[in-house]
């Protein structure tokens, strides 16, 4: 059975003239690592709150088709009934931090359940060897930088123990380096097992841990595949999702009649597949 | 505004920390009310006395003087006026005694901010019976505070950027002055909220009858203590002065 699933599922937000999202079908299963990608404005950020209840639960709107996550239709099912199965992580982190220590930050989620004590204090020890959050424990939110910020809202999240992962362009706000922390902390959560849907630009940073690619345009789907399948498809151009550098060379080398074996990702992958073709 | 640092709470390792927050405001309410029931310099001299080793164990005194430095210009405003303007027999006395009786209330209430943080009062309050919800409201304002300030710099910045004077003209000029910086402060703030509200609705806020809490505060035998004795001193002097009166040397003050 997959995990989520989109069901010709359309959505409309109060007041708007358009629809954020149309007919759109969609099937993640357990374990995948999908990443959404679009321009703005293309319904991504729909998509994901769509995953976690809160379209149509909090933002409302005209709903239609459905999505069921692990069996469960969100139309019948509450936010907070579904936050312990799909964790979302936002744009900006210093929203995301309402208490006044990283510890009740991470209890919070769970205290909000109704779990043991004992239970949240276990799983705050987990969760801080994991994210490396020894020395941020009893910090307030004003005095981290916003990459210690995001990694305690991601942690903060998985402190309710969620199958799914949503994070909607958790880096956004964030320096290149800290931005790369965080997007190796998702992919080595998804290592672990964790299915994770993540929305963001950046595509260089994400193209080589990713399983699948779903590519976006004004409320549609219009690509879904494997990043080495996508990111070479020429809609990549038409609707302005940059693809990174390594992948654009290979299609330049194609474009002058030259065929690379296979389709690079990154700089040291490019540069394996030189070494190989010339060593020939 | 450095007065203010009394009730502001600081991060000490100290036996006055570790009370409970609800022994400490039975602490504070009972010498407040203390306080609050003299009107000569001797015995409100006295109540200051003995608040003064209660700030040593928590290693506050230095902050403590800090704030009332900053106080003292309020202080002798308070005295001067109070002697030229009261109608009472003798003014100066009188206006001395006012004073320390608003030093010994402040240092009162002083005590509790100082050493209670916003989380152990929100707790606090949830145990005894306060929803949950508003509890939290109020340490969530405390949470923002810091990051609505930088906000309201930025947006100073950014006015000023664009040619706003705002510390030019009369006062009235002024106030006009910080309309471009509120309208924008608020707007940004209920956006704030907003995104916050979606981010508290993922993370279950108020769905479970059966809230946990990681942290309970639990009422120990120097809590006991410390409530009844504040209790009991209070009793005692209500006591003592409905049937005894103060001594005379109680009652000695300035003939002017």
């Amino acid at each position: 059975m997959p995990l989520i699933e989109f069901a010709d599922f359309s959505f409309k937000y109060v007041g708007a003239d358009s629809l954020a999202l149309k007919r759109i079908n969609l099937t993640i299963n357990e374990g995948e690592y999908v990443v959404i990608t679009g321009p703005s404005g293309c319904g991504k950020t729909t998509l994901c709150r769509a995953i976690n209840g809160l379209v149509p639960h909090f933002h409302r709107g005209y709903i239609g088709g459905n999505v069921i996550i692990d069996g469960i239709n969100t139309r019948t099912s509450s936010v907070a009934n579904l936050s312990s199965i799909a964790g979302m992580v936002f744009q900006n982190p210093s929203n995301q931090l309402v208490t006044l220590n990283v510890e009740r930050e991470l209890a919070f989620g769970p205290e909000n359940l109704g779990v043991d004590p004992a239970e949240i204090t276990n799983r705050i020890n987990e969760i801080v060897e994991l994210l490396f959050l020894e020395n941020l424990l009893e910090k307030h939110p004003h005095e981290m930088s916003g990459g210690e910020q995001q990694r305690v809202a991601l942690a903060a999240t998985l402190a309710m123990k969620p199958q799914i992962l949503v994070a909607d362009e958790p880096t956004s706000n964030l320096d290149p380096k800290n931005a790369e922390h965080i997007l190796e902390i998702i992919s080595s959560l998804n290592k672990r097992g964790m299915t994770v849907v993540l929305i963001e630009h950046r595509l260089d940073l994400v193209a080589q841990d990713a399983t699948r690619i779903v590519l976006m345009n004004a409320g549609r789907i219009v690509a879904d595949g494997k990043p080495r399948e996508i990111l070479v498809d020429d809609i990549c151009q038409e609707i302005g999702v940059g693809i990174p550098k390594a992948t654009q060379v290979y299609k330049g080398l194609k474009k002058r009649g030259i065929q690379l074996p296979s389709v690079p990702l990154s700089g040291e992958e490019l540069a394996y597949i030189v070494q190989e073709a010339v060593l020939k | 505004m450095s007065f203010l640092e009394v009730f502001q709470y600081t991060k000490q390792d100290s036996v006055i920390h570790q009370l409970d927050p609800r022994s400490k405001m039975v602490l504070a309410i009972t010498s407040a009310a203390i306080s609050l029931m003299f009107l000569n310099i001797v015995p409100l001299l006295i109540i200051l006395l003995c608040q003064i080793p209660i700030l040593f164990l928590a290693k506050s005194v230095r902050r403590w003087l800090r704030s009332m430095k900053g106080l003292s210009f309020l202080l002798i405003f308070i005295i001067v006026f109070n002697t030229l303007l009261s109608t009472v027999a003798n003014p100066f006395s009188y206006s001395v005694a006012l004073t320390i009786r608003l030093i010994a209330l402040m240092t009162s209430f002083s005590i509790f901010f100082l050493t209670v943080h916003p989380d152990e009062l929100s707790q606090a309050m949830i145990q005894m019976r306060i929803r949950f919800e508003f509890a939290f409201a109020m340490s969530m304002a405390m949470r923002y505070v810091p990051t609505l300030a930088h906000e309201a710099y930025s947006i100073m910045d950014a006015q000023k950027a664009r040619g706003v004077e705002l510390d030019k003209g009369n006062l009235l000029k002024r106030i006009r002055n910080m309309i471009p910086i509120i309208v924008p402060l608020i707007i940004v703030s209920i956006r704030r909220a907003l995104s916050v509200a979606e981010s508290m609705e993922s993370r279950a806020f108020g769905v479970s009858q059966n809230r946990t809490y990681l942290k309970r505060l639990e009422f120990q035998r120097r809590d006991w203590i410390v409530a009844f004795f504040s209790i009991a001193v209070l009793l005692y002097l209500i006591y003592f002065l409905s049937f005894f009166g103060l001594p005379d040397w109680m009652l000695w003050g300035f003939s002017f």
